[in-house]
């Protein structure tokens, strides 16, 4: 019998702590909980992982509140181009990084950003996800989680890169995944090893940033009431 | 990003002091980055030595993927500016003869929606042509099948398998068969459209199948084979793409098994325009799969 990967005996682990009815946070930790109890020796890396980066300040020059966030023109999952000026024209937007479809905790945290849409709708916000995957993953991560914004496909990293959130993942890491069954080079059409930080920016109207959320830990993610609160504060 | 433009200064003039200089920097604060850099992606990068500086087996790994990185990124930063302030932004794309341009149209139009500024300069020509415009700058990007040249400069980015298949006109007899073999096409006339990037696989099919001995007829562009394919003249192997037009129909031909992969084609450290950036990376996120339904599949890396 052909040994199971470990992404796919993580699947219903997964979609058991994605299911819970409890905070995004709580969810999140729930699954990396999992991962250490069934899979001691990847969380190990992972903490590892998480330390070097930390210790080489990643995502320590990323725009800041009270900065003007960069613009971008980036595809969406359907190929239209859209900048962030076209975001801002219809108001508050919370621009939101994720690794890629393949990532568990990034399919919590979008599941968790779907949920919180009638709230965010309610007062004429927007969300946009951000991925490194191609337009085929970008609509399958969006379809995962029946998304109802935008998930845009940052090639090669090029924009997370240019605000200071473009990580190497390093060999140990990247064989670790690979034998695990997740090969983010697949998905996105380069075997770069790069992945964003999984950060998160509220911008106003005017282009500057209310709120942000920065974590080389790609197991923290900013909490939906920190979001709704920034998006509220940000005209 | 500036680490990297460090890194990338040092392994072209491979003289850290140079590259200081042409990234107009304090050595001491170039070095600095340099071992951040380092720190970041774990192991040495460079080998300093007195005059001359190279690149550790490592470097020499990470060397295509930072530049790669540090283009898309430097990309990003210029490109929505430019477009704030209506810039003209010319691009120049070559897309070869037997590649059809329906599937590019729609992205072409989105750019010029999204970049007002766009001047759109559209080339065709044989895959030797192309590569040619390629080479000398004429053009910043090309969309064709394997190019036969063997350029360490040339970036690859492919896009989508095509497979061939037999073309005939509406008039031949063979129009109205579901499926046909080699051996029934013994006293047919071959269309070969020697412009093509594949022409030698195809010759190649053709000899392996015992097809070489019947009457061949050349021409030179994709234009001219659809014309005499038209009027009649013979039949053709082509890609499916690249023949779909009313006049003429697709006959499933057994043990046929030749495809080409279509890739975009750009030259590596050479600057891009915006719109050029744009597109790139537009067509590689692009999903290919349903391009002629189940017959051409898209490609992973």
């Amino acid at each position: 019998m052909a040994e199971r990967a470990l992404s796919d005996i993580l699947e219903d682990t997964f979609v058991r702590c994605r299911g819970l009815e409890l905070p995004l946070a709580d969810r999140l930790q729930a699954f990396a909980d999992e991962v250490g109890r069934l899979v001691p020796h990847f969380a190990v890396a992972v903490d590892k992982l998480v330390k070097r980066l930390a210790e080489n300040n990643a995502g320590a020059t990323a725009p800041k509140v009270g900065e003007p966030m960069p613009t971008f023109l980036l595809p969406d999952e359907r190929g239209r181009l859209v900048t962030l000026d076209d975001l801002l024209g219809e108001g508050p937007v919370a621009i939101a990084f994720h690794r890629g479809y393949w990532c568990p905790y990034c399919r919590i945290n979008i599941d968790a950003l779907a949920r919180a849409e009638e709230e965010i709708a309610a007062e004429h916000h927007h969300v946009a996800a951000i991925v490194p995957d191609r337009q085929r993953f970008a609509v399958w991560l969006k379809s995962d989680a029946k998304a109802p914004f935008p998930v845009l496909t940052d090639m090669d990293n090029g924009y997370a890169m240019s605000l200071g959130l473009a990580i190497c993942v390093g060999e140990e890491m990247k064989h670790m995944m690979v034998s695990s069954g997740w090969d983010p080079s697949v998905s996105q059409g380069t075997d770069n090893w790069v992945l964003p930080i999984p950060a998160t920016f509220i911008v106003g109207t005017d282009g500057i940033i209310r709120g942000r959320f920065v974590d080389p830990d790609y197991r923290m993610r900013m909490a939906i009431e920190d979001m709704l609160a920034a998006l509220r504060l940000a005209r | 990003m500036h680490h990297i433009r460090y890194f990338l200064a040092v392994s072209e003039t491979l003289n850290f002091s140079r590259a200081a200089e042409r990234c107009n920097v304090a050595q001491p604060s170039l070095t600095r980055a340099i071992k951040a850099l380092e720190a970041e992606l774990g192991g040495e990068l460079l080998r300093r030595e007195r005059a001359l500086s190279h690149l550790t087996e490592l470097g020499q790994r990470m060397h295509p993927m930072l530049r790669q990185c540090y283009e898309a990124a430097h990309a990003a930063k210029t490109l929505a500016d430019s477009i704030r302030k209506r810039e003209v932004a010319p691009l120049s794309v070559a897309v070869s003869h037997t590649v059809a341009l329906a599937p590019f149209t729609p992205r072409l139009r989105e750019l010029s929606r999204v970049i007002p500024g766009l001047q759109l300069k559209l080339r065709r020509g044989s895959g030797s042509e192309i590569a040619e415009y390629l080479k000398s700058g004429e053009t910043e990007l090309v969309i064709a099948g394997p190019l036969s040249e063997a350029w360490s400069r040339l970036d690859t980015f492919p896009l989508y398998d095509e497979p061939f298949d037999l073309v005939v006109s509406r008039t031949h007899g063979l129009a109205t068969r579901n499926r046909v073999e080699f051996k029934d096409l013994a006293s047919e006339t071959f269309l070969i459209n020697t412009g093509c990037e594949m022409v030698e696989e195809l010759r190649a099919c053709l000899g392996a199948h015992g097809a070489l001995n019947a009457v061949i007829h050349e021409v030179m562009t994709q234009e001219d084979l659809l014309a005499l394919l038209k009027a009649n003249l013979g039949i053709a192997i082509v890609p499916v793409g690249a023949a779909k037009t009313n006049d003429l129909c697709q006959v499933p031909l057994e043990q046929l098994d030749l495809v080409r992969r279509v890739s975009v084609y750009t030259v590596a450290g050479r600057h891009r325009g915006i719109a050029c950036g744009t597109l790139l990376n537009m067509l590689r996120a692009a999903d290919w799969s349903f391009r002629h339904g189940d017959a051409a599949r898209a490609v992973s890396p």
